[in-house]
């Protein structure tokens, strides 16, 4: 999984969290040069039997290699893969410090010597491509080597955008992530965008389904980042979101579009796609940052919803202590009391803000003052405007009537208010059935089918695999006719015998 | 007409407005000929390099093109006043010393998308502020429309009410009217569904009308049955809607999953 990492950069604390975990779970591996090798092994492969499935497999070890990267290793890597004399190693290493260590690390480790002889032929341009994607990353993990990182980067989408390769896509896609990176740690993302969009313009053209993927959560990342919540929703309703995208893609994607849904107040949408993203998204302990960020989210959307988040979410153990604040606010927002939602807003403000969810959060304080009027209509059936007024330190009497009103109008509560008498008096609740139940009957069967659908046409069948299958249906079609004729000679036999006896 | 005439122009516009009462009629004229200079000069979409004074210049005649805009009364043409800001307010923030001029814009536009009922809008430029949440709350031009929202949203009308008089500055005040109207239909819509009847003289009290012929007026637009001896208004309660069974919805869709199933099994 090497694209799951979000990395706001409000996040490092978690980042490096995540940066433990992944350590724990990796099994160690030979060695990084030797993995390398062999990934490049896998692109040629993938390259000559125009099969993207060994490049993603190659990417999918991306996050784990990158964390052993130094150095020596690239050094090392691109002098066996690449053979003496050629022009694009000498670029490839230019990118790198060459210091005493080049000769160094030759004198120390025998075996690069051997094997670069061995290795007539230059790799396919993926393969550079491959190792200037791992150049960058490896750049940016140290401040002094940004300036040289935005260089190779924009050298590098030079490179791409010449070459035109097809079976470049996937890795391609990657590049454009490392980009961004870089542009951000060097603190000019927005300057990325021009560059950004004439890419995704160009991806369309072409149907590189991979690159644009990457592309649109780029610039949607970036508009966000900026607060520019209409460009973004611009992008997202000029756009079409491959279909064939990566998971990780999809969930990023999910999540920009809650966010952005979110803010609109399309409660509902945001929710839907806040869920996907979580469904999407890989396993908790791989990255806990995205899944954490997006749950502060869910549960916040879910709160504007009028529902209260499952008790269970926050026991969770990779977000228990991301969601404590957050788990203050639910309940205060359950209790409906404004005061206690009042108390833990100012006490988490800068959680939240920074979050970015404290503006969502505020606007939260109409359901605390709706969630109230429910709970006091359940438990009377009649109650005086002053009461109200005093249950839910609302400001005046005169305040209490009008929220009430609205609440009835809203349809939150049952009820009439007698103005003469000044209390209010509550209906009964409106009962659960009708044409509501069976749409969202219709709603979840929907779903159970389509997701049914999608993953038949999920399913990878190995390439002319039928043939066998054919040739074999053909051997035991001629076997059957076989035991037929035999059965039919034997059942003449047996007559024959039969026959005779009488 | 060249771009030497601007710094004059400008100076101009600078007096009429400022002058107490400011020349409506005169600004309005400047703003069209300096309009044309800012096209012809590229400053009113700024693009190529210009110099810092200069952006200020367009921009300050842009403001004060919104403001003017208000003090006529003219709001669509205090939208496109506002999109052209925009450039200056997002992309140039760095560039050019920060505006005076510019909360109060921004608090405007707010304001006149609370009065659309764009909701939507409302919270997105709310978002896009280029400000600290905390501060929302504290910045006087931007304060005012925020509770003024959340008022509206929870239902105190009469905290909406009050704060009319509260704006924080003149040009605010415009807008007071409209919203009043705002506010009167939410609460005869809520008064619709919450009462069965209400006596006169309180209905006024919660519409804030100040006379029983405006009341009267107001009720007969909203069909309301008014019983002028009794000195009551009656609410005619829509009955319950009759609930039909969507019977082709329901056909359709169980067609739909007998397809389904097929497939499958």
């Amino acid at each position: 999984m090497a694209d799951v990492e979000m990395k706001p950069a409000d996040e490092k604390t978690r980042k490096d969290a995540d940066k433990k975990d992944e350590k724990e779970t990796t099994p160690t591996p030979p060695s990084a040069v030797s993995e390398i090798k062999s990934n490049i092994a896998l692109i040629d492969r993938a390259v000559s039997t125009l099969e993207p499935r060994f490049t993603h497999r190659v990417l999918r070890s991306l996050a784990a290699l990158r964390k052993r990267l130094n150095d020596t290793v690239l050094r090392d890597a691109i002098a066996e893969v690449y053979p003496q004399d050629s022009s694009v190693k000498a670029v490839l290493l230019s990118w790198l410090p060459e210091a005493p260590a080049q000769d160094q690390s030759m004198d120390i480790d025998p075996t690069p010597t051997p094997t670069s002889k061995s290795i007539p032929a230059e790799p396919v341009p993926e393969a550079e491509i491959y190792l200037r994607l791992l150049i960058l990353h490896h750049l940016l993990t140290s401040p002094s080597n940004y300036a040289k990182a935005t260089e190779l980067a924009q050298d590098t989408v030079q490179k791409m955008q010449a070459l035109n390769r097809r079976s470049l896509d996937p890795i391609a896609a990657k590049v454009w992530f490392a980009v961004e990176r870089t542009y951000e740690l060097a603190g000019e993302l927005s300057d990325a965008r021009p560059l950004f969009l004439a890419a995704q313009r160009t991806a369309s053209l072409r149907h590189d389904d991979e690159t644009q993927a990457s592309l649109i959560n780029r610039l949607l990342r970036s508009y966000l980042h900026y607060s520019l919540y209409d460009q973004a929703d611009k992008l997202v309703s000029k756009t079409t979101f491959p279909l064939s995208a990566p998971n990780p893609q999809y969930a990023r994607y999910h999540f920009f579009l809650g966010r952005i849904r979110a803010v609109q107040l399309n409660y509902t949408e945001a929710h839907t796609n806040l869920q996907q993203a979580i469904r999407r998204a890989p396993p908790p302990k791989i990255a806990p940052g995205f899944y954490q960020a997006v749950h502060k989210l869910f549960v916040v959307v879910e709160l504007l919803m009028g529902d209260i988040p499952e008790r269970s979410l926050f026991r969770h153990p990779v977000l228990e202590k991301a969601l404590s604040g957050y788990f203050d606010i639910v309940k205060a927002v359950r209790t409906g009391s404004l005061s206690q939602f009042q108390n833990t807003l100012s006490q988490h403000a800068a959680l939240f803000e920074a979050d970015k969810t404290y503006t969502l959060i505020v606007r939260l304080r109409q359901n605390v003052i709706k969630t109230g009027i429910r709970r006091l209509s359940l438990s009377y059936s009649r109650i005086s405007l002053r009461d109200i007024c005093v249950k839910l330190h609302l400001d005046s009497e005169e305040d209490a009537e009008y929220i009430v009103g609205k609440a009835i109008r809203d349809g939150v509560i049952e009820g009439r208010i007698v103005h003469e008498k000044g209390w209010m008096e509550c209906g009964g609740q409106k009962t659960g059935d009708g044409p509501e139940v069976s749409e969202m009957f219709a709603r979840r069967i929907g779903y159970c089918l389509e997701l049914h659908n999608q993953s038949v046409k999920a399913m990878r069948y190995p390439l002319n695999a039928h043939r066998k299958e054919l040739a074999d249906a053909e051997g035991a079609r001629e076997r059957e006719k076989e035991l037929a004729k035999e059965i039919q000679e034997g059942d003449l036999d047996d007559d024959d015998s039969a026959l005779g006896e009488f | 007409m060249s771009s030497s005439q601007l710094p004059g122009l400008y100076k101009e516009l600078l007096r009429a407005f400022t002058s107490r009462p400011s020349d409506l009629q005169k600004t309005g004229q400047l703003l069209t000929q300096l309009k044309i200079v800012l096209i012809e000069t590229g400053l009113i979409f700024p693009q190529r390099d210009h110099k810092p004074n200069e952006l200020v210049v367009a921009r300050d005649i842009l403001e004060i093109g919104a403001f003017w805009s208000i003090r006529t009364k003219d709001v669509p043409s205090f939208d496109r006043y506002f999109a052209q800001l925009q450039t200056f307010y997002n992309d140039y923030s760095s560039v050019l010393p920060m505006s005076e001029r510019e909360y109060p814009i921004r608090g405007l536009n707010l304001i006149r998308l609370l009065i659309q009922n764009r909701i939507a809008d409302f919270h997105t430029t709310l978002e896009s502020l280029p400000l600290p949440a905390d501060e929302l709350a504290v910045n006087p031009f931007i304060k005012h429309p925020v509770n003024l929202e959340r008022w509206l949203m929870e239902g105190s009308y009469s905290k909406v009410w009050k704060a009319r008089e509260e704006a924080p500055a003149e040009e605010y005040k415009f807008f007071v009217d409209s919203l009043m109207g705002t506010i009167r239909n939410e609460i005869a819509s809520c008064e619709e569904a919450a009462y069965d009847s209400l006596p006169l003289k309180d209905a006024g009290t919660l519409l804030f009308f100040k006379s029983q012929s405006e009341l009267l007026a107001f009720a007969q637009q909203r069909n309301w049955q008014v019983n002028l001896t009794a000195e009551t208004i009656t609410f005619a309660h829509k009955g319950e809607e009759k609930l039909d069974i969507p019977k082709e919805k329901l056909i359709a869709n169980n067609l739909a999953y007998a397809r389904e199933l097929e497939q499958i099994v």
